[in-house]
């Protein structure tokens, strides 16, 4: 290639629709995953429960949203509802008869599925005993949920939550075929309106880039003050002795070859 | 009991027993951990339980304040009695303290607020009245230069002592130890019985599942041997130790004292 892939002009004139995009992809990205968070609690709380009905309800939620694809879950819920004629004259129309509206639902029941067993998995990792050691004390259920079994399951659970919102970021992509304007879309339209691939879509790349690590600096600074507690030790056990042995070990592996 | 016949209500107080259990029984599935335990503990009395691994002595231990669900038998505690009414759980475990072999503390709160947390919550105390609680009983326990350090920050032994620091904050009546010692470098274990010592000459009852002969020795009133989930003798400290009447326990002390 004798030139740069990118028409710096053509960016810089892209520069407006693109940032609208991107406020498009925000958008989409923060009320579905507030919803979906809000939503995961009582289901991960039916899924955890000792009841079989509430628990197979849950699972039957899971494994359906987590299975079904993405984009064909939108095609259900921005074409599919609209042939129930019930739904079409009903109150719910302000909400599934806008593409805005269904993108937010789909997405939201995705995230949910996937949220659910995020949460699960934290509240399993919370050691026993420490929760043993709460009801030894006579502290309330509820308590110890908000107090004990919450915060930890938060610390254990970051990294995996981390994962899921940013290939959830990555993913509202797909709300492009239903037309909402988003990053993804205003990107396509420059490409089909100037036939020049790459300037539009690596500008759309680094701005989502840009989201995504954004996102992720935000998620280092809050694990790194919810885990002040064993900040020190890291430091200490992991980055200094590690080195050092591997260093001895080097220099033992000399010491034996002749 | 020594009480006057005529002094009615301090017979009612003194003739409760602090623990009462009779005819105790516990299966975990087909196995059956205790069959058939009675013990009665006074107000006041130190108790140690010792026994093989297996023997049933944490179970026990560990349903006198329903951390396990007995399924056969009573238990009660101070005068109330243990049943499936969750009330009386919460009544009976406002009564008793218990500590565990893995210290348990809770990784997200340093040393003081692992000490003001059950106070605040149970009692309704403000801050400063938890505060203040937690640092005249971790002063106690011989802390009083650690209480603002995190738990992975503190020593085995200290964060056991934080652990008995956190059940004085309840101000229980009774203290249950699951071998305290058991988890702790050889080192440590000095300074935790130590504590323990102290607080034996406090008053408070105690019911302690320990190997700790030396401990037994200076501060037991009474020796508890448990086998297959049986009591099978039990005894002042001295006749145990010198003269045990039992094949079993005269086995289990040759293995122990060796």
């Amino acid at each position: 290639m004798n030139r740069l892939p990118i028409d710096p002009a053509l960016a810089w004139e892209s520069l407006p629709a693109l940032l609208d995009g991107l406020k498009v992809t925000m958008i989409i990205t923060a009320i579905p995953l507030v919803l979906g968070l809000a939503l995961a609690f009582p289901i991960c709380f039916a899924r955890m429960s000792e009841r079989r009905l509430p628990a197979l309800l849950a699972e039957i939620f899971v494994v359906f949203f987590r299975g079904a694809p993405l984009l064909i879950l939108l095609y259900l819920v921005y074409y599919g509802l609209g042939q129930i004629a019930a739904l079409r004259e009903g109150p719910f129309w302000i909400l599934f008869g806008s593409p805005f509206g269904c993108a937010i639902v789909a997405l939201a029941l995705n995230h949910a599925a996937y949220m659910t067993e995020v949460l699960r998995g934290s509240l399993m990792a919370v050691p026993g005993g420490i929760v043993e050691a709460s009801e030894a004390l006579g502290i309330s259920r509820r308590n110890i949920f908000i107090w004990v079994r919450m915060p930890l399951a938060i610390r254990y659970g970051l990294k995996a939550y981390q994962n899921e919102v940013i290939s959830f970021i990555k993913g509202t992509a797909i709300v492009s075929v239903v037309t909402i304007t988003d990053l993804t879309a205003v990107a396509n339209t420059i490409f089909e309106q100037t036939y020049d691939p790459f300037t539009p879509i690596l500008c759309a790349a680094a701005f989502y880039w840009a989201f995504v690590n954004l996102i992720r600096v935000g998620f280092t600074l809050w694990g790194r003050w919810l885990n002040r507690h064993n900040a020190e030790i890291v430091e200490v056990t992991v980055a200094a002795p590690v080195r050092g042995t591997a260093l001895r070990r080097l220099a033992g592996l000399v010491k034996v070859t002749p | 009991m020594n009480a006057r016949p005529h002094d009615l209500k301090a017979m009612g107080e003194a003739a409760s027993p602090a623990i009462l259990l009779s005819g105790l029984t516990k299966h975990y599935g087909s196995h059956r951990a205790l069959g058939g335990v009675d013990l009665e503990v006074r107000r006041g009395e130190k108790v140690v339980i010792c026994g093989p691994s297996g023997s049933g002595k944490s179970t026990l231990i560990r349903c006198i304040n329903a951390l396990e669900r007995h399924d056969g038998g009573r238990i009660v505690v101070n005068g109330i009695e243990l049943t499936a009414d969750e009330g009386t759980v919460q009544d009976i475990r406002q009564e008793v303290g218990m500590v565990f072999q893995h210290f348990n503390l809770f990784p997200h709160l340093t040393a003081l607020e692992n000490c003001m947390l059950a106070p605040q919550l149970n009692r309704g105390l403000t801050k400063p009245q938890a505060e203040k609680l937690a640092m005249l009983y971790l002063e106690r326990v011989h802390l009083a230069d650690h209480v603002r350090k995190y738990p992975s920050r503190l020593s085995g032994g200290q964060q056991q002592r934080v652990a008995i620091a956190r059940a004085l904050c309840m101000e229980p009546r009774i203290l249950l130890f699951d071998e305290p010692t058991s988890a702790l470098d050889p080192e440590m274990v000095n300074e935790v019985l130590g504590v323990m010592e102290e607080l034996a000459a406090s008053g408070v009852t105690m019911l302690c599942v320990t190997h700790e002969m030396g401990f037994a020795r200076r501060v037991a009133d009474r020796c508890v041997f448990m086998d297959h989930g049986e009591i099978v003798e039990s005894g002042d400290a001295a006749t145990f130790f010198e003269a045990p009447r039992s094949e079993r326990l005269r086995g289990f002390l040759a293995q122990i004292l060796r």
